[in-house]
């Protein structure tokens, strides 16, 4: 029954999740994802090992895209994109635009699995030089080249000596508009920090913070190891500009807590720049007309009791659409989306549960 | 072993510029000099129990008594060290480390870290370098360890003189000038000894000496105050000659 699909929009951890979650319900996951590929940011913005766990993050991918791939119950349908939306919960009408041309598609819920784009350094400011200087680089330029276990300067290719991450870079910044804390760059850059001296046991890397958030395990099992050790140098102050000088980067900032401003030449420079919504995000936030943070990421209608139902009946989020999110965070909003999604369409189809007889195949449960 | 500070040799100490100053009065040692003293504090087999990562909570700071009467801040000693600011940590030892009372409150560290301990480290090495700043330090405690070292007991009722602790106010001198009456009246059983607390019996003195000597005590003297070491040389030599261990020279 049409009206017992649920459409979700978004291939990445969050949507994959969400459809795994919907199917092994026994309903009809409609997943549509814009690229040509399921994985979302992790597998396109080429993440090396994840944060926490430090699982090699295109195998624990490959794990997540294979638990919908060649389900019946998941319909995937790639190079999609969301146009237009009419109907209410239980009963929507969805326009696709898809390689072939438009298709319509009837769900009874949609879940939003939209997810962030990186800050982008230039965007609003370039004290950084993040467009000037080469060896100015971001969180996932330098997990690009994690990822491929050779971390060299981008100017000349050699390996650096010195190399520090600046963070906070695009969050809580009142000026830039985005007063929030976006939650996982002290962990990544904390485990690329851990990742270079592994791979550059000469080289010394250093982390200039305003405060380490390393919430939960991510203390004892990030923060303290790369420090104790890896020997990386956590010193408190946020550097305020980046000069060339030569062929390296003098960065200029005040060693707080040491109470004395520091002026010291680095190889390497990483902004550890943080989550705005996607555009996706802002896209199909308007498209279905759901109510956003000033931020603009889509707003969760009920607070920390309920996650991830949104402004509008029938219309769930799930992951980091809804703001900036770790990969549990995420994964366990697509787990409740998907329930509640499941919920809400059994409720206004009026329908028994398909699991109230007996499942059809080893897919239930 | 592998422990040590893990990233190499050369400074990782990212500014010069330090408020208060340089304090030592000796010659300003070339920075390889600071750095073999700096290495000599970090390859101390202690040191890995006593600095594992410093996240600048300020708690040792909190709890510090020194801090309080004191410019001594154990967080700074522990940071100096982590940071690997080798110039930082030959000026703290030149004078922070002998502001510290270690009294070791500063063991409530959350990371377990023991800055106290730190500064036993450091206090060692500027003793056994001679640091100008060990011989200040040491100076009105001469006549102390001349007292512990040659007689074995601590303070000895000559020791009390107005000269030497000129807060203990007008009582002193007259305790002093009067030392073997007072002695006298004293209801409990003191030998009427007034070089000594009471009588070391001359084995139990062999043993001191040798312990003196074989620890490397005697030679840590040495290096911080050569008349006193004279001294104390000529008081033991005889005894540890016939124990078996000339001293030499």
């Amino acid at each position: 029954m049409p009206g017992e699909n649920i459409l979700i929009i978004g291939g990445g951890p969050a949507g994959l999740e969400a459809a795994r979650g919907v199917a092994d319900l026994g309903y009809k996951a409609i997943l549509v994802e814009k690229r040509d590929r399921l994985g979302g940011t992790p597998d396109s913005a080429n993440y090396a090992a994840l944060t926490h766990g430090m699982r090699d993050a295109s195998e624990v991918m490959a794990e997540i895209v294979a638990a919908v791939s060649g389900n019946p119950l998941v319909d995937i349908r790639l190079n999609a994109t969301v146009t237009e939306s009419s109907g209410a919960a239980g009963d929507f009408r969805v326009t696709l635009q898809e390689n072939g041309g438009p298709a319509t598609v009837e769900a009874g819920a949609i879940i939003v699995a939209t997810g962030f784009d990186h800050f982008d350094p230039g965007r609003a400011t370039q004290a950084y030089g993040y467009y000037e200087y080469d060896d100015v680089i971001t969180l996932t330029d330098a997990e690009a080249m994690l990822k491929e276990k050779k971390f060299v300067k981008p100017s000349n290719g050699q390996a650096p000596d010195r190399v520090c991450f600046i963070q906070c870079v695009g969050s809580r910044d009142r000026q830039l508009g985005n007063e929030y804390c976006s939650k996982v760059c002290c962990g990544i850059a904390s485990k690329q920090a851990i990742e270079i001296r592994q791979l550059l046991p000469q080289c010394k890397v250093f982390i200039f913070y305003i405060d380490m958030r390393m919430y939960g395990y991510w203390e004892n099992e990030i923060y303290w190891p790369a420090q104790e050790k890896y020997k990386v140098q956590y010193i408190r102050g946020v550097i305020s500009e980046i000069v060339k000088k030569g062929d390296r980067l003098m960065i200029r900032g005040e060693d707080t807590t040491m109470n004395r401003p520091m002026e010291v030449a680095m190889d390497i420079v990483i902004l550890s720049v943080g989550m705005e919504p996607s555009k996706g995000t802002k896209e199909i936030a308007r498209i279905l007309g759901l109510a956003q943070n000033k931020y603009g990421f889509i707003d969760p209608a009920h607070g920390s009791l309920d996650t991830v139902s949104t402004s509008v009946e029938g219309v769930f989020v799930a992951g980091a659409a809804a703001g900036p999110k770790d990969l549990d965070d995420t994964m366990g909003m697509a787990g409740a989306a998907a329930m509640k999604a499941a919920a809400l369409v059994r409720r206004k189809s009026k329908a028994p549960s398909p699991l109230s007889s007996p499942p059809v195949g080893e897919r239930v449960g | 072993m592998a422990t040590g500070t893990g990233t190499g040799a050369s400074s990782a100490g990212l500014a010069r510029a330090t408020p208060g100053g340089s304090v030592e009065r000796g010659a300003e040692p070339p920075f390889e000099e600071k750095l073999r003293l700096f290495n000599e504090v970090t390859q101390d087999l202690r040191f890995p129990d006593y600095l594992y990562g410093c996240y600048e909570c300020g708690i040792c700071v909190a709890v510090c008594p020194s801090a309080r009467f004191y410019d001594f801040s154990p967080r700074r000693i522990a940071q100096a060290v982590a940071r690997e600011d080798v110039e930082l940590v030959y000026e703290q030892m030149n004078r922070d480390v002998w502001e510290c009372s270690q009294c070791f409150s500063c063991l409530r560290c959350p990371r377990q870290n023991n800055p106290g301990g730190i500064v036993t480290i450091m206090r060692e090495v500027a003793v056994k370098n001679g640091l100008h700043s060990a011989k200040e330090a040491l100076e009105g405690y001469s006549r102390i360890i001349y007292k512990i070292m040659s007689t074995g007991t601590q303070v000895s009722p000559d020791m009390i003189r107005p000269d030497a602790f000129p807060d203990w106010g007008p009582t002193a001198k007259e305790t002093a000038d009067n030392l073997e009456v007072w002695r006298r009246a004293m209801p409990p059983e003191t030998m009427h000894t007034t070089s000594s607390s009471w009588e070391v019996d001359d084995k139990t003195l062999t043993e001191l000496y040798l312990i003196w000597h074989l620890t490397g005590v005697l030679d840590m003297i040495k290096t911080l105050d050569e008349s006193l070491h004279m001294i104390l040389v000529d008081v033991m030599e005889e005894k540890l000659e016939e124990a078996g261990y000339p001293l030499g020279g």
